[in-house]
């Protein structure tokens, strides 16, 4: 995460110039962290309009608390912060509050390679937004913006127990959904080597 | 951190999902975005310019009610030594009305009870209007707040905007539960920024600028 995060530093003298409310410097900002704000959203979400209600929510929040902003903490970490806080509100608002609640899955590393090696980028993108909203919330809170299990317990009001849980249960969920997508890839490869 | 054994030996479930691609949204929100921040920047400099902690028009609507019903507060108050007790962090109980809860505020029929909600009231949005002034002092000279504490102050800061605008809602006194509301969270922010400022070690002694009645 330190990698993204230096990829996604601020100049002092941008925040500067955004703290006395000059608007070139705010839009500097707000081009720099759109994709990444919006990507983070929509991962959570899986909507578009909500995601881009959340990106502009988050970014005006931002903005307007420029001045409470310290500079020594990294500005995508206190950016993500609001961004990932606006999101599960939206998430509560809307009542998706929703988990997956199946039996715990033991899981067993495979002989095999995880499907997710095998399918591409839309099949993983369509498989996780097929998660229950909030367990696709914590499992990629915990693996791509790397908050610990502690951490995303206090942002979603729940046990550490829980947090563990949706990421196991997220993980064999995804396994789960994409073994089909990609037995049927490895099975047209198979064919058209025989032919 | 992530478990190989869960995630996968050959390429674990975080690194695949990272490597998914970042999303542009098909519509920017920056047009939206530079309006609202230029519009607050035009209110804000034709309010006043050293106005940098939001203050809610309810706030100016609750001073007003404090002021239409300070007459008949000295009237049944007497010789009060405070109208507040010394709590730290505390819904303040006003000393006048020693035998009164929030379920009684509403009862309008009785005189004694709506002057005892009114002196309440008073009471509380005096205290609301100190903590504010307090706020809006310290935060020039305050140390900006860390990460964790500056979220929770967004967090009450948006509580205190609900409430306000279900106090702006409002159209009689009877909002004494939501100025309790408020105050507390005032006192929570209080609380947040008091420690911030005190890191601030700026020469001005915040407990001179913080509200009488609020011992720390």
């Amino acid at each position: 995460m330190s990698e993204a995060f230096s990829q996604l530093e601020v100049p002092a003298s941008l925040i500067e110039r955004a703290r006395a409310g000059e608007l070139a410097a705010f839009e500097q900002i707000y081009r720099r962290f759109e994709r990444p704000v919006y990507t983070l959203a929509l991962r959570m979400l899986a909507n578009a309009e909500s995601a881009h209600e959340v990106m502009h929510d988050a970014m005006l929040k931002v903005f307007q608390r420029i001045d409470q902003y310290r500079s020594d903490a990294p500005f995508w970490a206190w950016l993500r912060q609001i961004a990932t806080n606006e999101a599960l509100m939206r998430l509560r608002r809307d009542r998706r509050f929703d988990v997956d609640t199946g039996a715990e899955t033991d899981e067993i590393a495979d002989a095999d390679a995880p499907p997710w090696v095998r399918a591409d980028a839309l099949a993983l993108e369509r498989a996780l937004g097929k998660l229950p909203a909030l367990t696709r919330s914590v499992l990629w809170m915990y693996h791509v913006e790397g908050y610990s299990h502690p951490e995303i317990a206090d942002l979603v009001g729940k046990t550490v127990s829980f947090s563990k849980s949706q990421v196991a249960r997220g993980t064999a969920r995804l396994r789960d959904l994409l073994a089909p997508v990609t037995e049927h890839v490895s099975c047209r490869i198979q064919t058209s080597m025989a032919l | 951190m992530p478990n190989p054994d869960i995630d996968g030996a050959v390429m674990p479930l975080p690194e695949a999902l990272r490597a998914l691609p970042q999303v542009a949204p098909a519509q920017s929100a920056w047009p939206q975005l530079a309006a609202q921040l230029a519009a607050q920047s035009g209110a804000r400099d034709r309010v006043s310019p050293r106005r940098r902690y939001f203050i809610p028009a309810a706030i100016a609507a609750g001073i007003l009610l404090a002021l239409i019903a300070s007459p008949l507060l000295l009237q049944l108050r007497g010789p009060q030594p405070s109208a507040l007790s010394p709590q730290p962090a505390t819904i303040p109980q006003p000393v006048a009305s020693t035998n009164t809860n929030a379920t009684n505020t509403t009862n309008a029929t009785n005189p004694q009870t709506a002057a005892d909600s009114g002196v309440q009231l008073a009471a509380l949005q005096q205290r609301s209007q100190e903590l504010e002034h307090w706020l809006r002092e310290t935060s020039r000279a305050a140390a900006p707040l860390s990460g964790q504490d500056l979220a929770a102050a967004t967090e009450i800061e948006d509580m205190i905007g609900m409430v306000d605008m279900q106090l702006g809602a409002q159209q009689s006194n009877g909002g004494l539960p939501l100025w309790r509301h408020r105050v507390a969270l005032l006192e929570d922010l209080t609380v947040l920024r008091y420690s911030s400022y005190s890191v601030a070690a700026s020469g001005v002694d915040a407990k001179a600028l913080m509200p009488t009645n609020w011992a720390n």
